[in-house]
């Protein structure tokens, strides 16, 4: 009996369908919980910031507030690192911080329901799978569910003092 | 139905805070041989306010604490008993175990409830002491004033009211009943069902021989305002014929809850100015409009019916029957006042306060003024509190942001019209030149929300220094100057300790005993100065003693047993500062008392986390005097923009000292490695700012760019910048809220072209530049 209650939430949580935004790093498709992100906006010269490791660019003024920009191209060593008046910054909020992240391209929003995100094979490369929730098809893509959150308050990140690992 | 109360204590503790530290300063000012009857009421109503909100929300333990002390206070105001020293004590006692209470009702702390119950007994006792006298006092006194003519004879009250439920339950109505039979006979005539829990209407006689006013006020504590009455049966028979007496006093209290009711005043036409003014309406809080009556008038005069105003501590809620009788001098409109035998008339003329008439009435009746004056003071505090509001610090500091933001967009809308080609329009150009204008003020006066007068922390020295003095035998006054100094709010919290610790410190080892001071040819009387005043950017703050200075050689002795580097040429400030080194004082015995200076360099770090630094002068024999400069806030700073590549950095401009373009050869080398320039004969560090931060820099050439001379912790350092911008007031960013602390960066700020320029933490750099001097050395 008790099995058949615990079967039947996993349902409907299985069908509960979170919404998540789509970005590029080169030729990969990221996805992130889209209630992480505040807003999308153009790049802009940012402030440098002395001795910071080079994928952080700098600080903007985002209106009023200094807020940190990451260039996850040059993180993760994907894609082109150019800046256009196309290049993209997606400004999430996470863990209470405002935290700037430049992408190729933000591409789509998507309706993903947990069963629908299968678990990633272990794989070697630069970007943990300690960040990765799994990966998703649709329409014949994959894309990398990534948890946006633990990955910026990660120590490797460099953005947060006391960061967790 | 019941309200959530909690979501009031915040308001409350507040409250309560303000009145305990006033009720304190107050009795610190208070001339114990001749008390200020001002002063007195002022401590009493503070002591009231408290006891009645701490009833409303239900914390019994200081209601209860709180009413023993405010009984012996309203009878010592009432001179039923004369004020003593003990008495002081006492009530200074009484007030820090309430503010204890407070903190423990906010989790802060505990309360020793043995302490609790000792005050109260020591405040019944003083308060039982006078008790016996009362009578005798008020027959002797008679002729003082109304409150005192108060007849011995035996007077009959008819007490009606319906307690609170909060009060009720907590057994409020059987504490008042004992205190009522300690005053005289009671007779219960009616009282609520039993199953009700002492909750509704009760009416009780009561045959004693004090004045009203002695239980009037515990009356108001258990029920609420308006919702009791007290008629004293006898004073119908004191109505004057010569002068219209109006009872209204109907069988029933008033169900209406705080509506003061007019008797129905429905004869005549003629209006008397008196009549109209004192006749405040309930509603309109102390703001008073002609009223109603204005044109139904009265015909024989003035007598009116007091009205009961609904919701304002200072006021008493009136009994009904207490009406003061205005009389009409026809012509002029003046009205004065006939007090009647009972005290509730002093506190009915409150209402009139605010008219003119009313004020023209105060010297009209000098005689019999005094509680008239009494509650004319009693109205002040009541004007002033309603012009301010409570708003929380968030709220103050999100409309700081927002004009700051308002202040960058103005600069770039200014900028992009510059660059027009062919010139903007010329109203464009005036419009945002206003705009320019506007904001400015708008930026100030926002800023001047945070702004907070440094009495605010002075307040709570004489206290200080009067216990501390006591309890080390030394006479100490302490003279304060310049209170109304503004300083911001978040200056005044954090100010207060390193204060307190100069001024102990002072008192501890400046000051010196009476008899060593008259050896000295000195005043056997101390004197601790504490002034403020603004000066430049700063606000300074000078605490000064009369003591026995500091001792330049004892200090150098200290300091060479200790392995300081310390020389005999150095200067004055310079030994002196010494006593700012961590664990320099605390071992150390300077002076014959104790180590000069505990915590020192507790009170320099936080006086320096503040922006701010500490200086010393003393002369041995003579005095000594601590300098503290503060910034006026510390949200904004004076900086300095330079510029280093292409990146823009703001110096904050208290650590400049000078610039300057250097010579080539003016830069000399230590051991290939660190880098001096001569100023003046002195050899200064040098900070390559590029090279410390990493960039490129435009040029480097020494001769090409500039030297800029920074001070900060005694450390004196050549920065080397590629050119000075400009000088700005910049809003100060924190850097770690989104990101983390950067090496040499203390904050951001927002450029008038919208882009972030980084602030400089001139300590930092000063001290990177003395460790590389010293690994260089």
């Amino acid at each position: 009996m008790e099995s058949m209650t615990h079967g039947g939430s996993a349902i409907d949580e299985d069908l509960v369908a979170s919404e998540y935004l789509t970005f590029t790093l080169g030729s990969e498709e990221y996805a992130i919980d889209i209630l992480k992100v505040q807003e999308i906006r153009g790049y802009e010269q940012p402030t440098l910031i002395a001795n910071a490791p080079p994928f952080i660019k700098g600080v903007i003024n985002l209106r009023g507030i200094i807020v940190p920009i990451v260039d996850l191209r040059i993180k993760f060593n994907l894609g082109k690192v150019e800046y256009t008046p196309f290049t993209v910054v997606i400004i999430l909020n996470v863990a209470g911080r405002v935290i700037g992240a430049v992408v190729d391209s933000v591409s789509d929003v998507f309706s993903l329901t947990r069963s629908q995100i299968r678990p990633a094979p272990d794989f070697s490369g630069t970007f943990d799978t300690k960040y990765i929730l799994g990966l998703a098809t649709v329409d014949a893509r994959m894309m990398i569910v990534t948890d946006i959150e633990r990955l910026m308050t990660s120590a490797d990140m460099a953005l947060i003092d006391s960061a967790s690992e | 139905m019941t309200i959530d109360m909690s979501q009031f204590y915040q308001v409350f503790f507040e409250e309560s805070a303000e009145h305990l530290a006033a009720m304190e300063g107050l009795l610190l000012e208070l001339d114990v041989e001749n008390p200020d009857s001002e002063q007195l009421n002022a401590i009493f109503r503070a002591a009231h306010s408290i006891k009645g909100s701490a009833g409303t929300f239900g914390f019994t333990d200081l209601a209860e604490t709180t009413h023993i002390l405010e009984n012996l206070l309203d009878r010592i105001r009432k001179q039923e008993l004369g004020l003593r020293a003990d008495m002081v004590d006492a009530f200074l006692e009484s007030g820090d175990l309430l503010r204890d209470m407070l903190e423990a009702h906010q989790g802060r702390g505990e309360v020793d409830s043995s302490q609790v119950e000792s005050i109260c007994s020591r405040l019944r006792l003083l308060s039982a002491d006078q008790a016996a006298q009362v009578v005798s006092d008020s027959a002797e006194r008679g002729d003082v004033s109304c409150v005192q003519t108060a007849k011995a004879a035996k007077r009959v009250f008819d007490i009606q009211f319906v307690p609170t439920e909060v009060s009720a339950r907590g057994g409020g109505v059987a504490n008042f009943l004992e205190e009522l039979r300690l005053l005289g006979t009671v007779e219960i005539l009616s009282q609520p069902a039993s199953d009700m829990n002492n909750v509704g209407f009760w009416q009780l006689r009561l045959v004693t021989e004090v004045a009203q006013e002695i239980f009037s006020d515990q009356i108001d504590f258990i029920a609420d305002k308006s919702a009791w009455r007290v008629v004293e049966e006898s004073a119908k028979d004191q109505t004057d014929g010569a002068f219209g007496f109006f009872d209204d006093f109907p069988g029933e209290p008033e169900e209406d809850q705080g509506f003061g009711f007019f008797a129905p005043l429905d004869a005549g036409a003629n209006v008397l100015v008196a009549t109209q003014s004192s006749s405040a309406d309930e509603e309109s809080y102390g703001f008073f409009e002609p009223l109603k009556q204005v044109e139904n008038g009265s015909s024989v005069g003035a007598e009116r019916v007091s009205e009961q105003d609904d919701g304002y501590g200072f006021f008493a809620p009136l009994p009904s029957d207490s009406t003061p009788q205005v009389l009409a001098e026809e012509g002029d409109g003046f009205g004065f006042f006939v007090p009647i035998a009972h005290a509730p008339v002093s506190k009915a003329v409150v209402a009139s306060v605010d008219s003119p008439a009313a004020s023209v009435a105060v010297p009209a009746e000098k005689k019999t003024n005094e509680p008239l004056a009494r509650a004319t003071k009693q109205a002040i505090p009541a004007a002033a509190a309603d012009s301010s509001i409570r708003v929380s610090v968030e709220k103050v500091d999100q409309l700081i942001n927002l004009v700051g933001e308002l202040v960058i967009t103005q600069a770039m809308l200014l900028q992009t019209a510059g660059q027009i080609q062919q010139g903007a329009p010329e109203r464009l150009i005036n419009g945002l030149a206003q705009l320019e204008r506007n904001t400015r003020d708008l930026q100030e006066s926002v800023m001047s929300i945070r702004m907070m007068q440094i009495s605010f922390v002075f307040s709570r020295f004489p206290r200080v220094v009067r216990d501390l003095s006591g309890k080390l035998g030394k006479q100490v006054e302490l003279k304060t100057s310049g209170e109304t100094t503004e300083l911001d709010k978040g200056l005044i919290e954090r100010i207060a300790d390193p204060l307190t610790h100069l001024i102990r410190n002072s008192l501890d080892h400046g000051i010196e005993l009476p008899e060593t001071r008259v050896a000295a040819g000195k005043n056997p009387i101390g004197t601790i100065t504490l002034k403020a005043y603004h000066q430049g950017g700063n606000v300074v703050i000078e605490v000064g003693d009369d003591g026995a200075g500091l001792p330049r050689n004892k200090i150098l002795a200290k300091a060479r047993e200790r392995g300081l580097p310390v020389s005999d040429q150095m200067t004055d400030a310079e030994v002196f500062s010494l006593i700012f080194e961590a664990g320099f004082s605390t071992a150390d015995q300077v002076t014959d008392v104790s180590g000069r200076g505990v915590g020192m360099d507790v009170v320099r770090r936080n006086i320096q986390s503040m922006g701010g630094r500490v200086e010393i002068e003393s002369m041995l024999g003579v005095g000594t005097r601590m300098t503290v400069r503060l910034p006026l806030t510390l949200a904004i700073l004076d900086g300095m923009s330079i510029a280093v590549g292409d990146q823009t950095y703001i110096l904050p401009l208290s650590y400049v000292m000078e610039s300057f373009q250097p010579q080539i050869g003016d830069i000399k080398t230590l051991s290939n490695q660190a880098r001096v320039i001569q100023v003046r004969g002195e050899y200064l560090p040098v900070v390559v700012l590029h090279e410390l931060f990493n960039l490129k820099a435009r040029s480097s050439d020494f001769t090409q760019g500039i030297m800029v001379v920074i001070n900060a912790d005694g450390i004196t350092a050549a920065l080397f910048v590629d050119a000075l911008v400009g000088q700005h007031q910049v809003v100060i960013k924190s850097l770690e809220a989104n990101y983390r602390r950067v090496q040499g960066i203390s904050g951001a700020t927002i450029m008038g072209d919208g882009h972030v320029a980084l602030i400089l933490d001139v300590s930092a750099i000063a001290g990177m530049a003395k460790t590389s001097m010293q690994k260089a050395g």
